[in-house]
């Protein structure tokens, strides 16, 4: 998994685990929850078949280039030869073409999925890491240093959730194509990336005021509990308390909020890429690839059926995996 | 690459075409494979053909006929309609002079009166017209027609401030055109038109205009009664003289007509009036109403759609009988910037340019998209096939690794290598950004340098439109049609010097030489220019390329099983509405 877990182990040990049960003797004292949660994460089967759904689809988009050549073909190059007059392919699947071909331009449909798994992933990961460590920081300062800091922080949170993120999206391709010096001196290439960019920028951006609503709230709780006033009290520095004896509580929140929107952002992308605008040709993504298979779903099935399966099985099994974190960080389903 | 818009002969200042419209359009006859565009429209002409037209065999009265379309005219203005689907469906509700009657069995259209009794008689020095006009003609409120209002609607249209998409012949044309400014600006009087009594109509012109009585079958010859004008209000309640009149009309949305008590048949050589109503929608979603239509289930059988079929739909066409398919008078081309681009450069773009694996990719199918090897499409009088080696709109081009090394060799003798061909592409179009892969792609491959820049539709044709455009591919027009059967409405337009300033220029030429041949050719008799034209086109693809043609289009849309006579009119590519009607009402 890389979810990108906070080191579960540092300042965690001595903590008493909140109503553990009585233990055994043999099981070693203190266990922390975040490691009684992955315990119970590995004995979830769901969970661990989630996690390798979700591992086939890394590796996938990690090995793309080298799948691609393994099948001998790539993304961009036009076969007219292997469609028909009309545009439909001629064929289903062959050796060279293990997927077929894209109707009207005979581009290979597998180099195109297995392409098109990266864009998802990257902006899915991206955004959530990026939205997950702005929330949390924003979050813990406000929690804790209160006053101003908080009320402006709070403030800003406000403003974030209140902007309408759809037309941010569109609006936000233009401006920063002319800060790039306009789409006139743009070649295709750099139009798409800077789409795609923009694309996890506005993801991000979107994403941490929620996180660091909650983180907030948890600590304005925890700050008046005995462990951290004793803390403040023999004079530890603030951004020790922080990040030693604040951090480690707030592991459950995060995990389970990046978990939740893992999958949201895979979907979040390839429904902006469907509407056509998120990404762009030449970058191949599944949205785009749904958008324009629906015309040509009755002759050629397939078409539609890759990327549609792709997007179904990794947010399924994100959704499911994010299910399977929160339950195990939950003390109240603990049986 | 799509229009649906007629264009403009001679020199008149016009936005160029291509305008919106539907897809690419095909011609299938029946179980052949491929189309062709049409054959040659002969320049025919019956001034004595007397209303009423003779009965559709097996047409019944009744019903409402649904046209449900993914294009939408911008306006039902008889003086502002200039698209071909604004033009043919106000064929339903406005007589103009002239009009065409297509041959039964072969389409083939002869211009015949319509409210004028004949089709104008010239003066020996062929500066003045005289139309005589029929009697006992009646709007749709059973008020008459009197000769004023057909000078009144003539103008009209020199407002062209106010009608700016409009036709404006009659600015280059008519005395005193460039200095009148239509009734609201200049006031009524006009030397331009007469009527000395009230059944005739005289037109002066500034300067010889043979082609006039095509002209008059244009809507802007309609007859408006001047206290009924409500300018740019006119087309939600417009005076109807057809067999057909406005019931209600939403800009954009929806238009539907209603049967016009006050049209006489007798007087009326070619419209008739089976169906009780029509219904236009406009702004649909091409693919789902192609199938609507296609499937035709309940009220779908009643309707049809003017786009042609979307290549990816011809495998659910069960009914051959239900894809209407004919002739258009139009070409497409690549425009290659004859001031910026070398000839002998032009000549290796054409070589190199992967007309078969472009057409596929572009969506082309074999119907929609006839392989074009002149500027003059074949529906155009005076068309003869001629091919110039690479120019023949087929072939692979530079997508041939060999031709690719060859052009690439070739390039570096004349020291030109790595010329860069700089064009626009639309790059929230798919297909568009498709093609424009491929091209980059292929001309890459060939030794050229590509710069595309990507421009948002909605402001491409703006920007090709602009002569000094920082591209050298692909300016002005994307493809040309026939505003009436004749080489007139291309040469003079598209390749005369003028043409540059007026942004109608393919290929920016401005060779003197070129010119004169063309105003010779424009001089001489109509029957002499059928067969000079073709010359000329010869000698402008030989002698200076300024553009590949491409493709010639056809038409090819899906119509409803319930509508019989559904024919296609080769003057616009579109159904002729005016004698369809329902099978079963």
């Amino acid at each position: 998994m890389s979810i990108g877990l906070p080191d579960s182990t540092v300042g965690v040990e001595d903590h008493p685990a909140s109503a553990e049960p009585v233990r055994d003797s043999a099981v070693p004292h203190g266990k922390s929850p975040t490691r009684i949660a992955m315990d119970r994460l590995r004995k979830d089967k769901v969970a661990v078949v989630c996690a390798a759904v979700v591992l086939f689809f890394i590796l996938i988009a990690i090995f793309a280039p080298l799948l691609a050549k393994l099948e001998g073909a790539d993304i961009g190059t036009f076969h007219p030869e292997l469609v028909d007059e009309y545009g439909f392919p001629t064929f289903v699947a062959n050796a060279e073409h293990w997927f077929g071909v894209e109707p009207k331009t005979g581009r290979d449909n597998f180099a195109r999925w297995v392409y098109g798994a990266r864009p998802s992933l990257i902006v899915a990961f991206v955004a959530t890491a990026v939205g997950t460590l702005v929330g949390v920081v924003m979050g813990l300062l406000a929690g804790f240093i209160g006053g101003w800091v908080d009320r402006v922080i709070s403030w800003v949170v406000d403003f974030v959730l209140s902007l309408p993120y759809l037309l941010f999206a569109i609006a936000m391709v233009p401006i920063v194509e002319s800060v790039r010096g306009g789409s006139f001196n743009l070649s295709p290439d750099e139009q798409a990336s800077t789409r795609f960019f923009v694309l996890i920028f506005v993801l991000s951006f979107f994403g941490w005021a929620g996180l660091a609503r909650i983180i907030r709230g948890e600590v304005l709780s925890l700050r008046e509990r005995e462990f951290v006033l004793a803390a403040k009290a023999i004079g530890v520095p603030t951004r020790q308390v922080l990040f030693k004896e604040l951090l480690p509580n707030l592991v459950a929140p995060i995990v389970i909020s990046a978990s939740l929107s893992l999958p949201a952002y895979v979907t979040a992308e390839a429904g902006l890429s469907f509407l056509g605008v998120g990404l762009i040709e030449p970058i191949p993504s599944w949205g785009q690839t749904i958008a324009t298979a629906t015309n040509w779903f009755k002759a050629d099935p397939i078409y539609l059926w890759l990327p549609v399966l792709g997007i179904t099985a990794l947010v399924l099994a994100l959704a499911l995996l994010g299910d399977a974190v929160r339950d195990a960080f939950d003390p109240k389903t603990r049986r | 690459m799509q229009w649906k818009r007629i264009t403009a002969v001679a020199v008149t200042v016009m936005l160029a075409v291509a305008a919106c419209g539907s897809p690419s359009s095909n011609n299938s006859s029946g179980s052949g494979n491929t189309g062709d565009a049409g054959t040659a429209q002969e320049k025919a002409l019956d001034p004595t053909l007397k209303g009423p037209a003779p009965e559709v065999e097996g047409a019944k009265k009744g019903g409402t006929v649904t046209v449900l379309s993914d294009v939408t005219p911008d306006t039902f203005d008889p003086t502002n309609t200039y698209f071909v689907d604004g033009n043919q469906i106000e064929k339903l509700v406005f007589r103009a002079l002239t009009q065409y009657k297509l041959d039964e069995k072969t389409q083939k259209p002869t211009l015949v009166p319509d409210l004028a009794e004949d089709l104008g008689t010239k003066s020996a020095d062929g500066l003045t017209w005289t139309f005589k006009l029929k009697q006992g003609i009646k709007y749709m409120d059973g008020t008459p027609v009197k000769a004023e209002d057909y000078a009144y609607a003539i103008k009209r249209s020199f407002a062209h401030d106010l009608y700016d998409a409009g036709p404006t012949y009659q600015t280059q044309f008519f005395k005193d055109g460039e200095k009148y400014k239509g009734p609201y600006a200049s006031g009524d009087n006009y030397a331009g038109v007469e009527t000395p009594d009230g059944s005739t109509l005289i037109i002066h012109l500034a300067k010889k205009f043979d082609d006039l009585p095509f002209y008059a079958a244009f809507p802007l010859f309609t007859p408006i009664p001047k206290a009924k004008d409500t300018k740019k209000q006119y087309d939600l309640k417009p005076m109807a003289t057809g067999p057909y009149q406005v019931a209600s009309y939403t800009p954009g949305t929806e238009l539907k007509l209603s049967k016009n008590p006050n049209w006489d048949p007798n007087t009326d050589p070619v419209r008739h009036q089976y169906p009780d109503a029509w219904n236009f929608k406009f702004g649909q979603d091409t693919l789902k109403v192609q199938r609507q239509v296609l499937a035709s289930s309940g009220p779908d059988a009643n309707a049809l759609n003017y786009s042609d079929l979307d290549s990816s739909l011809i495998p659910e066409v069960k009914d051959k009988s239900q894809i209407i398919t004919g002739g258009q008078p139009c070409t497409y081309v690549w425009g290659l910037d004859t001031r910026k681009i070398p000839m002998e450069v032009r000549k290796l773009i054409a070589q190199a340019y992967p007309f078969d694996t472009w057409r596929k990719v572009a969506g082309l199918s074999p119907q929609s998209a006839i392989p074009a090897s002149t500027i003059l499409p074949p529906a155009v009088p005076g068309y003869k096939k001629y091919e110039l080696e690479g120019l023949t709109g087929k072939g692979k081009g530079a997508d041939d690794p060999a031709v690719a090394s060859e052009i690439k060799s070739k390039l570096k003798d004349l020291g030109k290598e790595n010329f860069e061909l700089s064009w626009y592409y639309s790059n929230d179009d798919k297909i568009a950004t498709q093609v424009n892969q491929l091209r980059t792609q292929v001309m890459t491959a060939a030794g050229f340098k590509v710069k595309a820049i990507g421009v948002p539709k909605a402001k491409i044709r703006t920007m090709r439109n602009d002569p000094s455009a920082p591209v050298n591919i692909g300016q002005g027009p994307s493809g040309w049609c026939s505003d009436w059967p004749s080489g007139t409405s291309w040469y003079a337009v598209l390749f005369r010097s003028d043409a540059v300033e007026l942004s109608n220029s393919i290929g920016m030429l401005q060779d003197k030489k070129l010119d004169a041949e063309i105003d010779r050719v424009g001089a001489l008799t109509p029957d002499e220019q059928l067969k000079e034209w073709m010359k000329v086109d010869e000698m402008i693809l030989k002698d200076y390329l300024p553009a590949i043609p491409l493709y010639y289009t056809a038409s090819y849309y899906p119509v409803g099983k319930n509508l019989g006579h559904v024919v296609n009119d080769p003057t616009q590519g579109l159904p002729e509405f005016t004698s369809m009607y329902l099978k079963q009402p």
